[in-house]
């Protein structure tokens, strides 16, 4: 699962332990990025 | 039903035509519309692969209005449940238009090239790759060829004498194709309004028997006369089908 640092702009990977803050800076807000595959939608 | 009929054009464009048919039933005429609404196939986009969407538009959204993009639709080239591949690249900002859909095969391509698909502010992309299937417009609207395909009663009006001299001046709309001394003369022509073509005169209007008017735009897939053709093609398959099928 990869995420956004919201402050930093990092990539921050998140483990069991370190709870919800970004390594680098501290930073309590994370956004989660779009998964790289591709998506098939049906048209209905 | 009579074994003779006639077709007679009232106006006659690519996309847009007007012609009165004599001859036929109400039944046959109904018959007619109902086909070219939902038994002339055309290519629509059915499934969306998205690469990327950044855009403000969930994917979902985006895929429905691929799907309701016109596709042209070569007739008898293709089978029902046919595909053809199309795909969209766009960074913003820009916005993408029907125009920006590639083909893999140039007889299905976007009808009109200024379909908006969605407007893309910086850093927005979308990239989508889409399977476009040959169908009917009874399974999907997207699949409808025909658009605004009706028809009405040729109308005749007579001329039954003088109005009277301080009678109110009060327009008589009418709306369609009259017949006038063997003439086909479309409403708009005097603005629909019988007051200008007969001033002065106490007129009646009737209902010409098994005489139609039909007014049929497609959506750009074909033109009038393929879906006109086709449409009657799959009337005339389906009426032999039940033949065959009732003679044992």
């Amino acid at each position: 699962m990869s995420y956004k640092c919201s402050r930093c702009k990092r990539d921050v990977t998140l483990d069991e332990y370190g709870g919800v803050r970004c390594p680098y800076c501290g930073h309590r807000v994370l956004l989660k990025e779009r998964s790289r595959d591709v998506k098939e939608v049906g048209v209905e | 039903m009579t074994e003779d009929y006639e077709v007679e054009f009232v106006e006659r464009e690519e996309r847009e035509a007007r012609f009165v048919v004599r001859g036929i039933t109400p039944a046959f005429a109904n018959g007619i519309r109902r086909a070219m609404i939902a038994d002339v196939p055309t290519f629509s986009v059915d499934t969306v692969r998205v690469v990327e969407n950044s855009s403000v538009m969930f994917d979902e959204q985006i895929s429905l209005r691929l799907g309701l993009v016109p596709l042209t639709t070569p007739v008898d080239e293709f089978e029902i449940g046919d595909e053809v591949t199309l795909s969209i690249d766009v960074s913003g900002p820009n916005t993408a238009y029907s125009g920006d859909i590639v083909t893999s095969d140039d007889l299905v391509q976007p009808a009109d090239d200024n379909v908006p698909i969605i407007e893309l502010k910086d850093d927005q992309r979308l990239e989508a790759e889409a399977d476009a299937v040959l169908d009917r417009g009874r399974e999907h609207a997207k699949h409808q060829g025909g658009v605004a395909v009706g028809y009405r009663h040729l109308q005749r009006v007579e001329v039954v004498g003088d109005k009277e001299e301080f009678a109110k001046e009060e327009p008589e709309i009418l709306r369609g194709v009259i017949e006038d001394d063997g003439e086909l003369v479309a409403t708009e022509t005097f603005d629909n309004d019988l007051t200008n073509r007969y001033p002065g005169k106490e007129v009646e209007v009737h209902d010409i028997p098994n005489a139609f008017v039909f007014h049929v735009e497609t959506d750009g897939s074909f033109s009038v006369d393929e879906l006109v053709t086709a449409a009657i093609d799959s009337l005339h398959g389906r009426a032999t089908e039940l033949k065959e099928a009732v003679q044992l």
